[in-house]
């Protein structure tokens, strides 16, 4: 396990610097974004990873977001739909990917000599697209299908399981329950909206609430612009018991890719990543649009 | 002086001597298969491989070309936000104005394909569908909604100057009425495609011959069926009865194999090889023997498989 050296750190009220996106960075190496480019184009992601971990990250997170069984299901009518006209493997290509997902960013740390210094952390998002909580499913089919996911990464190797860009207090609580039924480590990132509460209109006070019971290791804000961030980094600090960390995405999402702006550059982000970090984040990273430039000032010039 | 003839009438007339009418084959399938990255149906990125690819099937000898509009409608921007609010929050600035902008290009690229080939003959299908995911009968959108939003897309295309409107995969009867309804209102002709499930239904699991009869009573000159596996739609125009209105038919070949990542419909179709020319042509000329007219390709389909209709259809 590579989680004690973190653990330590947030103990201690040191940062942990969090790696920044892949999904921009395979587009921004013109390579399109449409698949995971998992089992296409490994040795790219896996030069992701690198970049990260030379940037100094003490945590990368695999490219697997959004990676689930629904995620194939839902291009067809119904399962008998997809065996009668899918490519064969379809039911189950869900979880090979996770399991490579897992694997590519464990072969980047190794490769880069740094066993168990970093930790790798499995990317996982709500069962249905993240900005969409109209669209989550009903309880016992979320509860199930939480369970499945996280027993794939806790059978693929990762440190610790990373919940991003939640966006309801149910599947919060479902993720981080299914986390706690495998025994990783969790970090559950919310993405707040412009007043800095969930996309499904409850507050981060009620969403620190309800996962109290379940003592996750980390509660983040991710996935929206540095302002909405930082009204919701404001409400998790007063109401998260456990450490607190944000990482923002910047430009602008032109799906389905993601168009990139000057408007953050890593200077103007490491500026901003102060005041993340002197209003008590302190879990820094990044989320789309982001690069291993913008963790690199992070990591050399954010450090107590 | 004698007027020429508008491209759609030498197609009708055609069908009403009861010969066959050669659609094209696959577009977007067969540019993913290129290696288009499929963003903005490649209306901003790769408006040279889509002419390239209209000029193919022209060469192959398609009487009736389709617009690359398959599922391009509003919703494939609005459907990965929250809401309108978060898409301007923090979307692409231009992300509105996509639809009333590509539209009409994809229709330009097909028209410039056409003149520059000289085929003045050749009849422009505006490509209409299911607004959500055409294989999501479950997702269909109330009709109230449909109505305006295919209104939309049937005036952006008619107004780019199609000759004809072509609603494909249709699954639903619900939405293929409210979409006829609104591509007639255009004054163009109207052909109804619709997606079959492994039955011979639509999709949906509704009847198809009370779809066909829906299309034909809502005014549509001919009904199709697509996007089902050959044998499925050799099933299906058996069935089918041609007594009122024309048939037709193109069966997608290979096994859809969508992406980790994507949400909407993103053509990708594998092991297509099962199904070469020859083997793809004798398959549709058993259609034509149980009275389909109307011939061509859907997703995994190419200009060679086009080639082997138009010499099946002399």
């Amino acid at each position: 396990m590579s989680y004690a050296p973190v653990r330590a750190r947030l103990d201690a009220g040191e940062l942990v610097v969090l790696d920044g996106a892949i999904g921009t960075e395979i587009l921004r190496r013109e390579v399109t974004w449409a698949d995971h480019q998992l089992q296409t184009r490994p040795e790219l992601v896996r030069s992701i990873h690198s970049s990260y971990l030379a940037a100094g990250a003490d945590v990368i997170s695999s490219n697997t977001f959004q990676l689930s069984r629904r995620g194939f299901m839902q291009h067809f009518k119904d399962a008998e739909h997809m065996r009668h006209i899918g490519a064969s493997g379809l039911e189950t290509r869900w979880a090979e990917l996770v399991q490579a997902g897992v694997r590519l960013a464990q072969e980047a740390r190794q490769a880069a000599g740094l066993g168990d210094s970093v930790a790798v952390a499995g990317a996982m998002t709500t069962l249905e697209w993240c900005f969409r909580p109209d669209l989550a499913p009903s309880g016992d089919a979320t509860d199930a299908e939480y369970r499945e996911l996280a027993s794939v990464f806790a059978e693929a190797g990762c440190d610790l399981l990373l919940i991003e860009t939640v966006n309801s207090v149910r599947e919060a609580v479902a993720a981080a329950r299914a986390a706690r039924a495998v025994g990783l480590p969790c970090w559950i990132a919310f993405v707040p909206d412009e007043a800095g509460n969930l996309f499904s209109g409850e507050t981060l006070a009620q969403a620190c609430a309800a996962l109290e019971p379940l003592q996750p290791d980390a509660l983040l804000v991710n996935c929206a612009p540095p302002s909405d961030i930082a009204m919701g980094l404001r409400q998790l600090v007063r109401h998260s018991s456990a450490p607190v960390g944000v990482y923002p995405h910047i430009g602008r999402f032109d799906p389905p890719e993601w168009m990139f702006t000057d408007e953050y550059p890593p200077p103007r982000y490491l500026e901003l990543a102060r005041e993340w970090l002197a209003s008590g984040a302190r879990i820094i990273g990044g989320c789309c649009g982001t690069t291993p430039e913008h963790i690199a000032q992070l990591s050399t010039r954010l450090r107590m | 002086m004698r007027a020429r003839k508008k491209p759609y009438e030498v197609i009708r007339d055609r069908l009403e001597r009861g010969r066959t009418v050669v659609l094209d084959g696959g577009v977007g399938s067969e540019l993913v298969r290129r290696g288009v990255r499929w963003r903005d149906h490649g209306l901003r990125t790769d408006t040279a491989a889509v002419h390239e690819l209209h000029r193919e099937y022209l060469e192959a000898g398609a009487h009736v070309i389709r617009t690359n509009t398959f599922q391009l409608n509003r919703r494939i921007y609005q459907n990965v936000f929250r809401d309108a609010a978060h898409l301007h929050h923090i979307g692409a600035p231009d992300l509105d104005q996509r639809i009333p902008k590509l539209i009409p290009r994809a229709v330009d690229l097909a028209r410039a394909a056409r003149q520059q080939a000289g085929r003045d003959n050749v009849a422009i299908a505006g490509v209409m569908s299911p607004l959500e995911h055409c294989f999501r009968p479950d997702l269909a959108v109330s009709d109230d909604q449909a109505r305006a939003e295919h209104a939309e897309i049937a005036h952006l295309l008619a107004q780019a100057g199609v000759d004809l409107l072509l609603l494909e995969s249709m699954n639903t009867l619900a939405e293929a009425r409210v979409a006829v309804a609104a591509a007639r209102a255009t004054g163009l002709p109207v052909w109804v495609s619709y997606v079959l499930d492994a039955a011979g239904n639509v999709l949906s699991g509704e009847s198809l011959s009370d779809a066909s009869r829906m299309a034909r009573d809502e005014g549509a000159e001919a009904v199709l069926v697509n996007c089902a596996p050959p044998e499925d739609i050799e099933r299906a125009v058996a069935a089918m009865d041609d007594g009122d209105v024309k048939i037709g038919a193109c069966a997608h070949i290979g096994r859809f194999d969508p992406p980790s990542w994507k949400f909407e419909f993103f053509p990708q179709f594998r092991d297509t090889d099962a199904w070469p020319p020859p083997r793809y042509s004798a398959a549709a000329a058993r259609w034509q023997d149980s009275g389909a007219r109307i011939l061509g390709g859907c997703c995994g389909t190419g200009p060679a498989h086009v080639r082997a209709l138009a010499e099946l259809a002399g």
